[in-house]
């Protein structure tokens, strides 16, 4: 579970995030939508204890992001943006058990799950390859791996399908769903309403900082004269311009 | 902050860039491979042109000059020193130099031959070309050819007049160095302190981009953060990667010119003479290596500073790149001193105590009251880089810069 409770930042004048508050429950894939510049990466960022909020708090799995962001960042897997994020110079295996052995977990559970995580994902055949010379298909699954390699009760995903081809986009979107099945909190950004649409139990709109509005998407719709999401979206996110 | 994820990230950042074959190779392969052979090149040439300085001097006489006798003084002169030449004589004294077919040109007066035999003095035009070593540097050997043909024609006089000739030269000189050190070691002493401050303060570079602005780039960074580790100990563990590799390049650099003094002894000086004869107190080097350790801590704590500044691996090696600026400057200004010119505020002032200690070694004049000052200033050095690297490093406008 993921409450947030009037989590800000501020960037000296900008108010990037504004007092946003809602929750995410525990097993439900949340979105996070708004515009470019809304707030959506650094609310996320806050979520992992990357940057520490101006004022209110966030509580991730009973644990509060200000006052113990270690035992947050041990039950938070991430992956942001398109861009996988791996050391090309180790193997799949050597980025896997980094991230495994600075979250803790022993060299055999390491072990164990690298095993499991490569029977999952059909990594078996480039588990000891350099990540450096795989294709993207192959480093987002490595990447995928090592975001859950210490088993995080929660997901936080910045655009993960940004820039990527369809089929790597299914991948993802697969991986999700497979998250959900097994009990996982995800929370993700994303400029795709079909992909919102297709995996999204609950959804927040955030413009400027401040959250628009919230719900599931059926709610959402049935607020605003049964508009698509792409069209409810653009006229909240627009009402906000005009006030 | 912890041990183990220190440990942990120490680890992976050493196999990492232990597989960069790039940064392998120019922090530590390079130095090994290319000291040794521009050393022996410099060092040979700079032999050879002391050489050209000192040997074949070749003469001739200009084509309005050339007489009888004119040829016969020239020959005496080649007489006094094995190392002149005649030459035929030259139309165009700056051709022929330029040509290298004669090193010096003469020119004698009409009729010197008498005036020389009456003992009045007669005029030499010595034809040189300054801006060429082998032309400018040969003029010394010739006035001291002329000086001796001076001497030997004044004795010659006074012999015949009666007189004891030893009334030119009634007080002797007679030469006692006593320098501790071969004339080789004096070059040492200007060059080898900068260059180890430069490599230390260099040396951790390729590491230092790689280690944050690198891990930004590829965006690393952020799962890292976002690991139960502590930033802290994420940044030892880089630290201490850096440090690593800036004192491997200073030893692979000291072992590329240990074999470039194997290759050739004179190498090492690059022709300036030979070295040896160090008597250096065990302590007095123990302290000396110890500053220099702690020199490479200082810049590793800056060059991760810089790193966590920068927000590319571009941006970071444009900074980086600057720091050798920031080396230059005081090491540069300090080649020239020697060892007993070295005063006390140099041996706390950054950079220039490391230089200060080590020539202070190679000199042979140990004074521990001033390797200790260096030695202290040097930890609190160590102390505010890494502090300034760690509040960086927790510093989100840094960290995130956008
Ligand atoms: N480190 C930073 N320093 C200053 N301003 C920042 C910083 N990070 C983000 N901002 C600003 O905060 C606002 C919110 O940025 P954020 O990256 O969270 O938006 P976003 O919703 O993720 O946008 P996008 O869809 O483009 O990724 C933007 O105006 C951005 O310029
Ligand atoms: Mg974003």
């Amino acid at each position: 579970m993921i409450e947030l409770f009037n989590l800000s930042k501020r960037f000296g004048n900008l108010n990037a995030v504004h007092s946003l508050s809602f929750t995410v429950r525990k097993g439900e894939i949340f979105g996070l939508i708004g515009e470019n510049g809304a707030g959506k990466t650094t609310t996320l960022r806050m979520l992992a204890t990357m940057l520490s909020p101006t004022s209110g708090t966030a509580v991730l799995s009973g644990y509060d992001i200000v006052k113990e962001p270690e035992k947050v960042r041990g039950k938070v897997g991430i992956l942001f943006g398109g861009e996988s994020g791996l050391y090309d110079r180790l193997t799949v295996a050597e980025n896997i058990r980094y991230f495994g052995e600075l979250n803790d977990i022993s060299i055999d559970e390491i072990n164990e799950r690298t095993k499991m995580l490569a029977d999952t994902f059909g990594m078996n055949d480039f588990l000891h390859k350099r990540a450096g010379k795989l294709s993207k298909g192959m480093r987002q699954k490595a990447a995928f791996a090592r975001a859950i390699i210490h088993n995080p009760d929660i997901l936080l995903l910045d655009e993960p399908t940004t820039g990527l081809d369809v089929s790597a986009i299914r991948e993802v979107q697969n991986f999700i769903l497979e998250q959900k099945r097994q009990g996982k909190t995800v929370l993700f950004s994303s400029h795709t309403m079909s992909e919102i649409e297709k995996l999204c139990d609950r959804i927040a709109i955030i413009h400027k900082g401040k959250l628009v509005a919230i719900g599931t998407i059926d709610e959402l719709r049935q607020q605003n004269q049964n508009l698509s999401l792409e069209e409810l979206f653009v006229r909240l996110v627009g009402e906000e311009h005009e006030a | 902050m912890k041990l183990k994820h220190i440990w942990i990230v120490f680890n992976k950042e050493l196999k990492d860039i232990v597989r960069d074959k790039k940064t392998l190779f120019s922090s530590i392969l390079a130095p090994i491979i290319i000291i040794p052979i521009l050393m022996t090149i410099v060092g040979g040439s700079t032999q050879k042109m002391t050489q050209e300085m000192y040997e074949d001097i070749t003469v001739a006489l200009t084509k309005n000059s050339d007489t009888e006798s004119a040829r016969n003084f020239l020959n005496s002169l080649a007489e006094l020193d094995e190392n002149i030449i005649v030459a035929d004589p030259v139309d165009d004294p700056w051709q022929a130099i330029n040509d290298k077919e004669v090193k010096l040109v003469i020119e004698l007066e009409n009729g010197f031959e008498e005036k020389l035999k009456n003992s009045e003095p007669i005029n030499l035009t010595l034809i040189y070309d300054n801006s060429l070593a082998r032309s400018g540097g040969a003029v010394g050997t010739f006035q001291a050819t002329i000086d001796r043909l001076n001497t030997a024609l004044a004795v010659e006089k006074l012999n015949a007049l009666g007189i004891n000739p030893d009334i030119l030269s009634l007080v002797n000189v007679e030469r006692q160095n006593i320098a501790r050190t071969k004339d080789g070691n004096q070059f040492l002493m200007m060059i080898l302190p900068m260059m180890i401050a430069l490599l230390v303060a260099v040396g951790g570079i390729p590491a230092a981009t790689d280690l944050v602005a690198g891990e930004k780039e590829r965006m690393t960074l952020e799962p890292l953060l976002t690991t139960r580790s502590s930033r802290m100990s994420i940044l030892i563990g880089k630290y201490l990667t850096i440090n690593l590799f800036s004192f491997a390049s200073v030893i692979s650099t000291l072992a590329g010119m240990v074999l470039a003094y194997v290759i050739n002894p004179a190498a090492l000086s690059l022709g300036q003479g030979e070295i040896g004869g160090f008597s250096v107190e065990p302590l007095a080097f123990v302290l000396s290596l110890l500053i220099t350790l702690l020199m490479g801590m200082t810049f590793s704590g800056i060059q991760l500073a810089i790193s966590t500044y920068a927000r590319s691996f571009k941006e970071g090696q444009t900074y980086l790149s600057l720091l050798i600026f920031a080396v230059m400057i005081p090491a540069y200004s300090t080649m020239m001193i020697m060892p007993n010119d070295i005063q006390p505020h140099m041996f706390v002032l950054p950079i220039m105590n490391t230089i200060s200690a080590f020539k202070l070694i190679l000199g042979g004049v140990v004074n521990y009251a001033e390797l200790v000052m260096a030695t202290i200033s040097s930890i609190v050095y160590v102390i505010l880089a890494l502090l300034l690297a760690a509040w960086m490093f927790s510093k989100e406008k840094f960290m995130f810069r956008s």
